[in-house]
Order: C-alpha cells, then structure tokens, then sequence
C-alpha cells in the first residue's frame, strides 16, 4: 500500500465479501426450491428468493468495483484520496441501502421488474452513493493533476455505469418500451461499461503482477475497450428479438452479438502473453490465479456460451430457457466475481499488513479451484438442463410442468455442483476474514514508480 | 499499432456505433406504436402491469421469454387458457395445481377481482403484440402428450383435406388452442375434461335427464359445447365456477362454420 487512505478499500470489500456469501446462500436455496416441493414458499417463496440472489449480486459486484476504485485510483495518480472520510460515510450509506432492499424484499417490497427490482427510494440511493463515490475519486484525479489510461477507461467505465442508471429511474407506460430501456441499463452494463471496467482492473493487475510495460498493456487496453463497443452496442439487439421490436434487430443482433466473444479472447490473449514474458513469478500467486483465471473463465462463460444462444435462429428456440442462466452464471462469474477477488486478493497482503508470499495458502487455492470447478459443474448442470427443456417443451411440445419434472435430475446436479462452489465461498471468505492477519499496516512512504506516466 | 491509433480506434469505433444504435433506437420508437398496438394500452391494461410487477410475477414466469424459469412463460397465456380459467385460477391456484401433483404450486396472491381483471387486460394486450412471431409454436402450462412432433415453424398441418384431419389439425393450432385445456388421451384431465371417448360418453349425457341442452346426437352436443359452453355443463369441480363453465364462450366468433364443422368431425370420431 503506497498511500494511507487506499486502506478505505478494506471495509468496501468486507462488505462486497460479506454480501457475496449471503448472495450465495440465496441461490442455494433457489435450487433446493426448483427440487420441491418448497414447505417454506408460503413466507419465502421462489421469486423473492431469486430477487434477492441476482440483487446482491450486482450490489456487490458494485461495492467490488468501488473498493477496487479506492484502491487502484490514489495509487495510479500517486496522491491520497480527496476525502477517506467521505469514502466511509458512502459505504455506510451503501450498505443500509443494500440492507434495506434486501428486507424490504422479504416483505414484498419491489419493483418487480427483472434485474432492476430495487424501489425507486432505493435507486436514489444507489444514484446518491454512486455520486458521492464518482466525485470523490474524481477530485482526488483533479487535485492531483496526473492520471493513467488504465485509471481514465476505469473511471470512464465507473462513470458510464452510473449514467446508464438513469434511465431504469424512468417508468413507462408500455411494457415493450420498458423492456427496451431496461437492456439500456443491463446489457449496457455487463455487456458495454462493466466491460471497461474489467478490462482496466486486468490491465492494472497485469501490470503489477506480471511487470510488463505499461505502454504495450495500455495499448491493448484501448483495443478491447473499443471491441467492446463496436461489438457490445449493437449487439444490444440480442435483447430485442421477440420483445416487440422492429425485425431489423434479428440479424442486427446475430452479427454483433457473434462479434462479441472477440472481446474476451482479446482479454485471454493479453493475459497469456502477459504471464509469457514474466512466468508465474510474482509472489501473490493466489491474485495470479484470480487475474488469469477471470481472463479465461469469461471467454468461456461470456464469450462462448453467450455465443451459444444469441443466433437468432437458435434464440427462437431457447429464449427464455434454462439456456440462458446457463451463460449468466459463468458469464457473470468469470467477468465480475473474479475480476473483483482478484482485486481483493492482490490488495489484501499490504491492506493487512502481511508480505506478498505469505499469501500463497492452501485454504485459498482450495477457494479458488471449488468456485472454478463448482461453476463449470453448474454451467454443465444448466446446459443439460436447458437444452433438454428446449428440446421437450420447445420442440417438442410438451407442456412446461411436464418438462420441469422430466430434468429433475439436472437440478440435483445443479445443487451438488452448487454445493462445491459455496464451499469454495466459504473458503475464500474464511480465508480472508480469519487467516489473513488484521494488525495495521505500518505506513509506508509513496515512493515514485518508476515506469513513465501518461 | 501506436497507443495513438488504438485510442482513434477506440473513440471512432464507440461514437461511430453508438450513433448507430441511437438512430435505430429513434426508429423503433417511431414503430413501437403500431408493433404494441399502443392505442389497445387502456387504464386497466396499465393497472395490470402495475399487479404484473408489485407481485414481482416476473422472478419466476417470463413474460415475452423474459424472467425467471420456474414457471411458465405468460406470452400466450389469454390465448392458451381463456378468461373463464385464469380469472378462476388466479382467485385460488390451488384449485388447479397441487406440489404432490405437479412438482410446483403457485402461492395465492390475493389478487381482488380488479386485479385479475386489470392484469387479464394487461396480458391480452401482450398477447396481440407483435414479436416477430414467438415462440414459433405454443409453449403450454402442462400437456398430456405432444400435439404432432414437427421441427418446422408452421403450425401443425393438416394430413389430408379430409374433415376429419383439417379438424384434427385445428385441434392443435393456436388460437383456438383446444389442445392446451383438453387431452385426447383417457383420464388425462389438463383443465377441461379428457376428450378421449367423447363421441360415446356424450350418448350417455343426452339421455341423462339432467342434461339441459338440445343436443339429440353426440355430433350436435360436441356443437353446442364448442359454441355455447354453457348450455350444458359437465360436473366437476373445476370444470366451471358459479354454474358458469370456465370454457372461454368465443369460439362461435372466433372460428369460421367450416372451421366448427371440422372440429366436431374430427371430435366425434373419438370413441
């Protein structure tokens, strides 16, 4: 840790931590209800158990990045944060938000529009922390008068994310225009901006971990951004095939949507030849894993399997199927979840006061490979699952309950496989929670990097 | 490349499409009137779409094949299951779908009878929105066996131009959907009674002195009953509500003569 007030990053990724287990939990319990029957739907039925999941997720993945700002932002403009303080008040805001939604949940307090179910106080919340968040990096970048690519595509992801809110704020009379807006929000979000900000936090780690130039990283970093968003805002049209929407989205969004994997075999390529040049040899080996790990796990899971899916011919028959949290879970996985616990496990030795090799533990490889094995065992589960509903209630024509009861089978899979990955979690968050030691980190004075800054 | 041209790339390659996708988004609103048939948007289609998300409906149906997947998709549904059923079904789904039976069951909502109006309007109106023909063919609740293995997008073709196989054809084609409330199979039940045997078991009914239509043979009950399903309902506890059967009175406007005529043919041949 080069600067004192980059440990503001500890306590967001506490609570980013702390809500991953809890958004885990919930799935659990989502599988063991698609198993029934369910004695407890009466008071905790499917729907707000699934809300709560997807939820926490995103609010998570969010306090993530946020901490990942704190921490990467006053190290790259090499100056401390404008205000730690105001960092602190935002999480405790943050999470009374996040709390907030998730009881207000339980008692059925919800939007109830997918993905964007929080109430509108809720997402005045989240605007509230988000701005507080933007401006506080954004003076600490102003005062300092000094910032890098990888922190601007950051920032500008950071940025995007917020506006991109915006319109899930609105409310509109016809379903299909709400739908339309919808996707402005979330597949601008994992697919376009959270992109950027994957991109920036592997740039940063492979730079750190791997010390290969600056400029090279850099350069490539503006390729990806840019295929992310000659790929990425097209391909948007994935979403509008059968929603009411002009048929020129179909082949719109069969050729864009095809151009996105692209992205993330860019992503993998510049992680590999990254590695290439240095070896394994950094110390942190648990944030290599994280970081080569995240590059790898998306192209499978957002690049390949979204792939899967997208033809619109192919679409036709898997819309709105299992098919499709066959590519969510990993997608999200690979892209956001490791991106964010490679960012953790980098930062947590000098956020604890501990020196980089110490970090090589067994509990946390174990962490590492149950979360990789246990989704790629879910991401299986799913696709068994999917493509025998598509095949039987699709094609077929069977009815749905029919079908749901014939891949029964899948689903117990889906809670065994599921089962490893949580471990895996719970692994990772004793791992971080009891085995790193807490003793403050004895200050240490920034030092110039010596790699050229632009 | 130099860091100077990956940075054109990206700024020229993002304004570029973004000022794509802007000007698509700017046509398609001005089409989304006519694909919606936005005029059809009344009070209560709007009031349904308000229960369809205060009930959270959409993290386990999907709607359009968006949601969740632990229950059945609502594109179709008025078409697929008329008024009658679902106004029934949504007071008490209970009724209709047991854990032990069918794996899930709906909780009741506690819907008032505004509610399942408002929101009957709301799903009829995303019934008639034009999604560029999906699903290709009917995603049912629950179906006894396939209607017709196909892996075309057409709906099921008639094997002959017979009556009997137009009629057969019609059967298992959206609307009218027989298919998806009534099994040809016997003890089948879906929603509405199984129509395997129905030709003989309807020759019982008529000389049933409790039977209050005008039906003389089994070809003019099977009539009757498509047209005015009223006339005579078949007992049961979840075959009608109130003395009304939850058979959708429609289909005497909704299908053409030939189209009746079929359909009984193909009907009476079930013995």
């Amino acid at each position: 840790m080069r600067y004192r007030s980059q440990a503001v990053a500890y306590p967001y990724f506490v609570v980013a931590l702390l809500l991953y287990g809890l958004q885990i939990a919930f799935g659990l319990l989502a599988v063991v209800k698609y198993l029934g029957p369910d004695p407890i739907k009466g008071w905790l039925p499917f729907d707000v158990t699934k809300e709560i999941h997807t939820n926490v997720l995103i609010v998570w993945v969010l306090t993530g990045f946020m901490g990942a700002g704190y921490w990467l932002v006053p190290e790259e403009s090499r100056t401390e944060l404008h205000s730690p303080k105001l960092a602190y008040i935002a999480l405790a805001l943050w999470t009374l938000v996040a709390l907030t939604a998730v009881v207000g949940y339980l008692f059925g307090w919800t939007a109830g529009n997918k993905l964007l179910e929080q109430p509108l106080p809720v997402k005045l919340g989240i605007v509230v922390v988000m701005l507080m968040f933007l401006y506080n990096l954004g003076m600490t970048i102003w005062k300092a008068k000094r910032y890098t690519t990888t922190e601007a595509i950051l920032m500008a992801g950071l940025v995007m994310t917020a506006l991109l809110y915006l319109p899930a704020l609105l409310e509109f009379r016809n379903y299909t225009v709400a739908i339309f807006y919808r996707w402005w929000t979330v597949h601008l979000w994992v697919e376009g901006v959270w992109e950027m900000i994957q991109g920036a936090l592997l740039a940063y780690l492979l730079i750190r971990l791997s010390g290969i130039d600056r400029e090279v990283m850099e350069k490539w970093l503006y390729v990806i951004v840019g295929l992310t968003f000659i790929s990425g805002l097209l391909g948007t049209a994935h979403h509008y095939y059968y929603v009411g929407t002009p048929s020129y989205w179909l082949p719109l969004g069969g050729f864009f949507s095809a151009l996105e994997p692209l992205v993330f075999l860019a992503m993998s390529a510049y992680a590999y030849s990254a590695i290439r040049r240095s070896g394994m040899s950094h110390p942190n080996t648990l944030a290599l894993h994280w970081t080569l790990g995240s590059a790898l796990f998306s192209a499978l899971g957002a690049g390949l399997l979204g792939l899967a899916h997208t033809w619109p011919a192919v679409n036709k028959w898997t819309h709105g199927t299992l098919i499709t949290p066959m590519h969510g879970h990993p997608a999200f996985f690979g892209a956001y979840v490791m991106i964010v616990l490679a960012v953790i496990t980098y930062a947590l030795p000098s956020l604890t006061g501990h020196s980089e090799s110490e970090r090589e533990s067994k509990v946390g490889l174990w962490a590492f490979w149950l979360q990789v094995g246990g989704m790629f065992g879910m991401t299986m589960a799913f696709a068994a699952a999917g493509i025998s509903q598509t095949y039987l209630e699709r094609i077929l024509g069977f009815g749905y309950l029919e079908t749901q009861a014939k891949i029964q089978v899948h689903f117990l899979m889906l809670l065994a496989t599921g089962i490893l990955f949580a471990l895996g979690v719970a692994l990772f968050l004793w791992d971080f929670f009891f085995l790193a030691p807490s003793k403050p980190q004895p200050v240490t004075v920034a030092t110039p990097s010596p790699q050229p800054v632009r | 490349m130099t860091k100077r041209q990956t940075r054109m790339f990206f700024a020229a390659g993002t304004t570029l499409f973004a000022v794509v996708f802007i000007a698509l988004t700017i046509d398609s609103h001005r089409q989304f009137g006519r694909l919606t048939h936005e005029e059809a948007i009344t009070p209560a289609v709007v009031a349904g779409k308000h229960v369809w998300h205060r009930k959270n409906c959409v993290n386990c149906h999907t709607l359009l094949g968006e949601g969740a997947y632990f229950a059945p998709d609502l594109t179709k549904i008025t078409q697929l299951r008329g008024e009658p059923y679902l106004r029934e079904f949504l007071k008490d789904p209970s009724r209709y779908y047991s854990e032990e039976q069918h794996g899930r069951l709906m909780p009741n909502q506690n819907l008032s009878e505004d509610d399942i109006t408002n929101l009957i309007a709301f799903f009829t109106w995303v019934s008639n929105i034009d999604n560029n023909g999906w699903p290709p063919r009917p995603i049912v609740v629950s179906a006894a066996t396939p209607q017709g293995i196909m892996l075309g997008t057409k709906p099921p073709g008639a094997a002959s131009s017979e009556p009997v196989a137009l009629g057969e054809a019609l059967f298992g084609r959206t609307p009218p959907a027989c298919f998806s409330c009534h099994s040809t199979q016997p003890n089948v039940q879906i929603v509405g009674p199984s129509l395997a045997g129905v030709s003989t078991r309807v020759a019982d009914i008529i000389k049933n002195p409790a039977y209050t239509g005008k039906a003389r043979t089994p070809e003019e009950y099977i009539r009757e009953s498509i047209e005015n399903p009223n006339a005579y309902v078949v007992p049961g506890s979840t075959f009608s509500a109130a003395g009304k059967s939850i058979m959708p009175a429609i289909y005497h406007d909704m299908l053409k003569p030939e189209d009746i005529d079929h359909l009984v043919a193909y009907l009476a041949t079930l013995k």
